[in-house]
């Protein structure tokens, strides 16, 4: 199967697949809770209508998605002794995590209607109306953030010759062997 | 060590993940109980509208389905903009018309909560004024079938009268004359404060009570499957035979 090389090293650990597990199942009970394909009250019930099949895809991806970046963000720092620098924050895990819960504020419309009127209202249809949309984007974010860290393993793994204590000749053979 | 510090890591996440679900419904509880008390306190909400029983209701003014000795009644409170009351008559409500409305155990009341949109309030003039002529239901399913994007016109003005001209034996003069007059504004406006007295903000939901004094209310929220319904309806049939 053609996975990322870092997805393999990552998730070979029992430990990371659990953790991907842990963070992806309460995302997806959110989405589907907020979608309404959840319900806790008067019973107990999960289903899913025919017009919901294209959202419950997408979110299933993008809680999926989320629980692997967290697990290979775990992985990294644990292992690379990567440091999250601003950077990393913004474009890595949680601006994924960030784009995903925004994917499901359309689900909470009435309460940008409440509390900020016309303006809550337009914003509301907007996030209705966009909802695929917005959805896509969020996966597309968080595949991009998938990429940020899988480069981030793959170039921690390269070794980096300490060459001041080599001789000239050393270093021309080394060079010469690449 | 990895293992360890991994593991706790993924409790965090998890434990901070269960404190932002509980906080943000504890801020919800709390937002429609202020909300609740705000419209409990508003002096133009009538309290002679409590409880709902089902000859109150339809004496209001409100669209039923079934039979008016139907021991229970199901207040459904929707918006015609709304893709989740869709999804109810589309999927839920037949099985709970065959099951139980057909069947003479319950009767089906249909309230008016249009906040989904600019254009949802035309929808509900329109619709009231159709159960003028007894045509409000095939004037609810045609809209519900036809659907589109919040406020993307499909409910506008002309539309609406479009799909009033569709129905089969609606009269158009006396449509067009109740719809431009806006003659059930007040009617829906107190439709919206009765929802809002209920903690309703959102659509759909639901109120199931018993028919002759409304007592016994059980509230069900969002455009839940039918075995939900069922389980109430069952539910409050096996105690009106105790």
């Amino acid at each position: 199967m053609l996975l990322p090389l870092s997805v393999k090293v990552v998730f070979s650990i029992l430990t990371y697949i659990l953790v991907a597990t842990a963070v992806a199942i309460p995302f997806w009970i959110l989405f589907n809770f907020f979608d309404q394909l959840i319900f806790f009250e008067p019973i107990w019930i999960f289903y899913l209508p025919e017009d919901a099949i294209t959202g419950f895809i997408l979110t299933t991806l993008i809680s999926i998605l989320i629980g692997m970046l967290v697990s290979m963000n775990i992985y990294a720092v644990r292992h690379f002794n990567l440091k999250i620098s601003r950077r990393s924050l913004f474009s890595g895990s949680s601006m994924g995590i960030i784009s995903s819960v925004c994917s499901s504020c359309s689900s909470v419309g009435f309460l940008l209607i409440s509390t900020f009127g016309g303006i809550g209202i337009i914003a509301s249809n907007l996030l209705t109306n966009y909802q695929t949309l917005l959805r896509i984007i969020s996966i597309a974010i968080l595949i991009f953030a998938l990429y940020y860290i899988n480069k981030r393993i793959i170039h921690s793994c390269v070794l980096v010759y300490k060459d001041h204590n080599m001789t000239t000749d050393q270093k021309n053979q080394r060079n010469s062997d690449f | 060590m990895t293992v360890s510090l991994v593991s706790s890591i993924a409790i965090l996440t998890v434990l901070a993940f269960g404190t932002l679900s509980f906080s943000f419904h504890f801020i919800w509880s709390f937002f429609e109980h202020s909300m609740l008390l705000l419209a409990q306190t508003d002096d133009s909400l009538d309290p002679s509208t409590f409880p709902f029983s089902l000859s109150t209701l339809i004496k209001q003014g409100s669209p039923y389905l079934g039979n008016l000795s139907a021991p229970i009644t199901i207040i459904d409170f929707s918006d015609f903009q709304c893709h989740l009351c869709a999804r109810f008559v589309k999927n839920t409500e037949p099985l709970i018309n065959e099951t139980y409305i057909q069947t003479g155990q319950a009767a089906l009341v249909f309230k008016h909560l249009p906040n989904r949109g600019f254009d949802s309030m035309g929808a509900h003039l329109a619709a009231q004024c159709t159960n003028d002529q007894g045509k409000f239901w095939q004037f609810y399913n045609l809209l519900y079938e036809n659907q589109q994007g919040i406020d993307t016109g499909w409910v506008n003005e002309e539309n609406l009268k479009k799909f009033a001209s569709q129905i089969p034996g609606l009269e158009m003069g006396q449509f067009n004359s109740c719809f431009n007059s806006q003659k059930y504004r007040e009617f829906i406006d107190n439709d919206v404060k009765l929802a809002n007295s209920q903690g309703f903000f959102d659509t759909p939901n639901f109120i199931v009570v018993n028919s002759v004094d409304g007592s016994d209310p059980e509230i069900i929220r969002g455009a839940q499957p039918f075995p939900a319904f069922q389980s109430v309806i069952e539910k409050k049939l096996g105690e009106l035979k105790k």
